[in-house]
């Protein structure tokens, strides 16, 4: 059996809506650009034709628009065997699913309750054998680090993961940038490896070090996932349209500097527009409908390119699995794959917005996705609404969790909300969230800025409310799994 | 007079620093803001500490009892605060009286090599919206800045940030360094963000750690 799903993909925005974010994008590289510090990065951009003034480079249009023509338009990836290979291509694409990291903590499953603990090499092998086992794992992205000093980190993380899988691997960041050559020899396939990269720090920030890490990798010509995740209202406007601008501006910026490292360099596109908790104190919201929606959709603006899309899904923001859990990472599985993103990272296992894995969750996000492919596979003229509402009540079926009518109802609002576009992608709009987002740059106090420009987006309901799922769940299924994997219960 | 007094209080409310600035249900756009209206209020001769009792204190309570009820979200909080901070400074050296001025220093930073500062930005306006005077470093800030900054503003309270597990040891340096200094018994060091915790606050002999915000706040009434 080959790996990935073919479905009829779902689009957000109209190609011309594209084209307003692209020209708005531009607009902002061109106009206040991106800040950097790196030496090595600003003088190639430098020598290539973007100017560099007060400590920020500026990128002109036609700088991008070559890059986009030369970047790298299919990128496969290596398991051990062929069987296992992943093919990343917009014009042909399959979406593939796979696990998400770093998460600090661990969760345990103890006579009914969830014991966190810190996280480390022993629980990096056990979700390496677990996901193993997993047929709806496509690739891992390390989960969790193993506890050795950060010297040793890059390359006991590489051993363990050949050791325990022979999926691809994903080593996500790369520690020491001296460590990459070693990392190589050991794999000694490149394309067995990729890696992510956060080179950026919205708004438009190139990190040096990271930066320095992102040109060494292309350099190699290994496949990277260029990330952003900005939080709507606090490190990017609320407004989606301005937030989905931002963060296209911020990936372009990096793929430009990929493809002047090396014409053709093999770098996926990552977009992660999610918000910030405003009616609380500003944690991210990965998994609430305004973020799915987001995220959904900023995949069209890689088939506008016609690049390979690293997507993100389910990364609940709950702390255990639960009902509720269950429910959001469904709806985000069900958008993430109908927008067509093909590698759909940081979602198998995820909770606590990053911050907490379960063995546990594994087993059930392998069984929710399972049904999901069973879902799109029977209908393939879907109706987006219909199949995330079906999908929601059979994942929860799944663990005999009964709904009832509020329940459901919070359920359809959710899936509403997501397909219900709350602004206009105008040029004059667009404009104006340019105009918010350089203003905001150029205070010096962005996210001040970001969070008082927020008010009316908030007066209007752009972050979702509604309520949670609550009820228990039968989790004796998944427990036996976990228990035939590892062979003993911990 | 009355008059001006009443929108400046308003204004704190709406949180509008200028006429930039959109109000509450972001309509008011166009209409002076505090810092315009201050300075209109001190060119007719109204004295500071007035403005401080009339516009200041009750304006910020309303803000804080709508905050406290939902109406008002951290949003509507940080616009009515940096308001108020703003206004403080024009204020500030012209208030006479001593107990007029604001007492309490808070001198905020997120450690070295860490570059996350959202948490820290949001521990900064609940501060400012609770009186205290906030001097924020910025991000990646090393133990010795954070010295200096005590040993010139005689804070009282330092408050650090860390999201990596690679940089919370920095927090460590920073204790270590007061006490070179001499300084680690004028000031209590509170600490917060996702990887730290009571145990590691122990550790490395912090007084306080900080689940989130409102926790800062609640262990400031007992400092
Ligand atoms: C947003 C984010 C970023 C943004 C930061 C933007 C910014 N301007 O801050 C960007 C994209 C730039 C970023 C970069 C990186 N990040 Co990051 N990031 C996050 C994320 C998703 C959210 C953090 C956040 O803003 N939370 C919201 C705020 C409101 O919460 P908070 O910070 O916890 O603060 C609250 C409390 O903790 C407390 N508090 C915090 N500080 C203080 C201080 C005091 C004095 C008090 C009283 C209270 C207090 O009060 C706050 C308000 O209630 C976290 C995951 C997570 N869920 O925490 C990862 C996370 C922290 N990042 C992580 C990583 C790995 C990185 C990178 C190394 C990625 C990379 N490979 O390059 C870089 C490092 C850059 C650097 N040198 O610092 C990891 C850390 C893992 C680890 N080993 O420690 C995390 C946990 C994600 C993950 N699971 O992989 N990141």
């Amino acid at each position: 059996m080959n790996r990935g799903m073919k479905l009829k993909r779902h689009s957000f925005l109209s190609n011309q809506e594209c084209q307003v974010i692209h020209d708005s994008s531009c607009r902002l590289l061109e106009e206040v650009g991106v800040a950097a510090t790196s030496e090595k990065a600003i003088d190639l951009f430098q020598k290539k034709g973007a100017v560099y003034e007060q400590g920020r480079v500026k990128i002109p249009k036609n700088m991008v628009e070559d890059a986009l023509e030369k970047t790298a338009k299919e990128i496969t990836l290596h398991g051990q065997h062929s069987k296992d290979n992943i093919r990343l291509n917009p014009e042909d694409p399959l979406v593939y699913y796979g696990t998400g990291g770093q998460a600090l903590n661990v969760l345990y499953y103890h006579d009914g309750e969830f014991e966190k603990k810190s996280a480390g090499t022993q629980d990096l092998i056990d979700i390496l054998r677990i996901c193993e086992n997993l047929e709806n794992v496509d690739f891992i992205t390390r989960p969790v680090e193993p506890d050795v000093p950060e010297e040793k980190m890059d390359l006991e993380k590489t051993r363990i993961f050949l050791e325990n899988t022979s999926k691809h691997v994903n080593l996500a960041n790369l520690i020491k940038l001296d460590k990459l050559p070693e990392i190589i020899e050991a794999v000694k396939d490149k394309s067995r490896i990729s890696f992510i990269s956060c080179v950026l720090v919205s708004p438009m920030n190139l990190v040096s070090d990271t930066v320095e890490k992102f040109m060494d990798i292309v350099k190699e010509d290994i496949a990277v996932s260029i990330s952003s995740c900005p939080q709507g209202g606090s490190t990017a406007p609320l407004s989606e349209v301005g937030e989905i601008i931002q963060v296209n501006a911020e990936l372009l910026s990096a793929v430009v500097l990929a493809n002047l490292v090396r014409p053709g360099a093999k770098v996926l596109y990552r977009g992660i527009p999610i918000t910030s908790n405003l009616y609380a104190d500003a944690s991210p919201r990965w998994c609430q409908p305004e973020s799915i929606r987001r995220i959904a959709v900023i995949t069209d603006m890689t088939y506008f390119y016609k690049i390979p899309c690293c997507g993100t899904a389910a990364v609940s923001d709950e702390k255990e699995p639960n009902p509720q859990t269950v429910a959001e990472k469904t709806l985000s599985w069900v958008f993430e794959s109908a927008s067509g993103a093909q590698f759909i990272n940081s979602a198998v296992g995820m909770l606590e917005q990053v911050l907490t894995v379960s063995p546990e969750q594994y087993i059930i996000d392998n069984q929710v996705i399972s049904r999901i492919k069973e879902l799109f596979s029977q209908s393939p003229d879907y109706d987006l609404a219909e199949i995330a509402q079906k999908a929601v009540h059979d994942a929860l079926n799944m663990f005999d969790v009964n709904l009832d009518s509020q329940m459901k109802q919070d359920i359809s609002n959710r899936i509403e909300f997501i397909l219900s576009p709350k602004e206009e992608y105008t040029p004059e709009y667009a404009g104006s969230q340019v105009d918010t987002i350089s203003k905001a740059i150029q205070s010096g106090r962005s996210s001040n800025k970001f969070m008082k420009a927020s008010r009316a987006g908030l007066r209007k309901g752009w972050l979702y409310k509604g309520m949670r799922l609550e009820g228990q769940m039968n989790l004796d299924e998944v427990l036996r799994i976990k228990k035939q994997i590892l062979g003993w219960d911990r | 007079m009355e008059d001006i007094l009443e929108k400046i209080k308003k204004n704190i409310i709406e949180g509008r620093m200028n006429s930039e600035d959109e109000g509450f249900n972001g309509e008011m756009a166009g209409e002076p803001g505090v810092m315009e209206l201050v300075q209109k209020a001190l060119d007719q001769n109204i004295s500071p500490s007035e403005i401080l009792d009339k516009c200041l204190n009750p304006g910020m309570e309303e803000v804080g009892r709508r905050y406290e009820e939902g109406e008002y979200l951290t949003p509507d909080m940080l616009a009515s605060a940096e308001c108020v901070s703003e206004i403080m400074k024009i204020l500030e050296p012209k208030l006479v009286k001593k107990e007029d001025q604001r007492k309490e220093k808070f001198i905020l930073a997120t450690v070295k090599d860490d570059l996350h500062d959202i948490g820290k930005n949001i521990v900064s306006t609940l501060l400012k919206g609770s009186g205290y005077e906030v001097k924020d470093l910025g991000t990646s800030v090393t133990p010795d800045e954070i010295v200096e900054e005590v040993k010139q503003s005689h804070a009282q309270f330092v408050g650090l940030s860390a999201l990596l597990t690679t940089t919370m040891s920095n927090m460590k340096d920073v204790i270590d360094k007061l006490k070179e200094a001499g300084l680690r018994d004028k000031v209590k060091v509170f600490i917060g963000g996702a990887p730290v915790s009571k145990e590691f606050a122990q550790k490395i002999g912090a007084d306080f750690y900080c689940e989130d915000a409102f926790d800062a706040i609640e262990k400031l009434k007992s400092a």
